[in-house]
């Protein structure tokens, strides 16, 4: 039988080398192809006719960039505003990885530490960025709570940068992780399924119970997609807003 | 009736804000999610600090005592991940 975590293995479509460096279009690429396309559509084709009352295509879209305005709003405020396209971009990218990916027969590249990391320091990097630029030097006192004894000084002061710089390792791994338990258990479940219905002469039956669970947690996992993308956003407001208010 | 700029500004931010409260606290994560949160705050942190004493000990030449010191540098840094996440001091707006 198949392995379950046989499913995360890349496979490349076009076999490309640069130097010795592997570039080839794999089915990762593909994916994010597609999802930068569709995004791209839903957000132009569905608000082209410009209803006052949305049909069901601006409604989605629409729905979607006022879950992330209201994000950058009550985090960043008025400055939120700059940032929006930032936050709306990687939300995207990052839900309709992980939607994609419950398409049967499809690839979630989100269940890619690499890919997930990658994004996770782009945020990181965005953040640290921002705050060196609007605050110069000043930006480091944000590794130094105030009001705080000069004993204690050496103690805090590379206990709050690790915390820091865990940041872009907690964000990756967490969504990578989720991705990859939730395809795993649904393939092991519906393997299980199938050999009972497939294999088994006297347990046919007890199949349906591995089948209506699949179901279920094929609802679980959809919500989880959301969920994930949601925290994403939230996640690279809060360090944001840290990096801009210096708390 | 002339206004300036800035006046006008000003009457356009009170009208949004008062046209638009803040949007309510989001719960949307469930106890599993918050405890995965938890679980990777508080590894990634171990992780980190661990990494960085290894680097230090290499760097340096002090093996082991980086690395000891800074597993427990980030173990404390995992907490205070913890404790942010749980406290909300990462999300003060929420109050």
């Amino acid at each position: 039988m198949q392995s379950p975590l046989e499913q995360f293995v890349i496979k490349p479509i076009f076999p490309l080398h640069l130097g010795q460096y592997d570039i080839s279009f794999t089915q990762s690429s593909l994916w994010m192809v597609v999802a930068v396309v569709l995004t791209t559509l839903l957000m132009t084709l569905s608000v082209r006719g410009r209803a006052l009352v949305p049909g069901r295509w601006q409604n989605i879209a629409e729905m979607l960039y006022e879950v992330v305005f209201g994000l950058t709003r009550e985090y960043l405020h008025e400055e939120g505003r700059k940032y929006f396209p930032f936050v709306f971009s990687l939300f995207m990218i990052v839900l309709m990885g992980n939607l994609l990916g419950l398409i049967p027969y499809s690839f979630t590249y989100t269940s890619h530490i690499i890919v997930t990391g990658a994004l996770a320091l782009f945020v990181f990097g965005m953040a640290t960025l921002v705050g060196i630029w609007k605050h110069k030097l000043h930006f480091f006192s944000l590794f130094l709570p105030s009001g705080l004894p000069m004993l204690m000084i050496p103690l805090i002061i590379p206990i709050e940068i690790i915390s820091y710089l865990s940041r872009p390792l907690s964000l990756s791994v967490r969504l990578c992780a989720n991705m990859m338990m939730g395809h795993t258990m649904l393939k092991l479940i519906a393997a299980f399924c199938a050999s009972l219905v497939f294999l088994s002469v006297g347990l046919k039956l007890v199949g349906i119970i591995p089948f209506v669970v699949n179901t279920a947690l094929m609802g679980l996992e959809l919500l989880i997609a959301f969920i994930q993308a949601y925290v994403f956003a939230i996640l690279t407001c809060i360090y944001l807003r840290d990096a801009i208010e210096l708390h | 009736m002339s206004q300036t700029p800035d006046e006008l500004g000003q009457k356009i931010k009170e009208a949004r804000d008062k046209q638009s409260p803040k949007p309510a606290a989001a719960s949307t994560q469930s106890g599993g999610g918050k405890a995965l949160r938890a679980a990777t705050d508080l590894a990634a942190a171990l992780v980190v600090g661990v990494v960085l004493g290894y680097w230090i000990d290499r760097w340096l030449g002090t093996k082991p005592f980086g690395i000891i010191l800074f597993l427990f540098l980030g173990f404390a840094a995992g907490f205070l991940n913890l404790y942010r996440a749980q406290t909300g001091q990462n999300d003060k707006n929420k109050g």
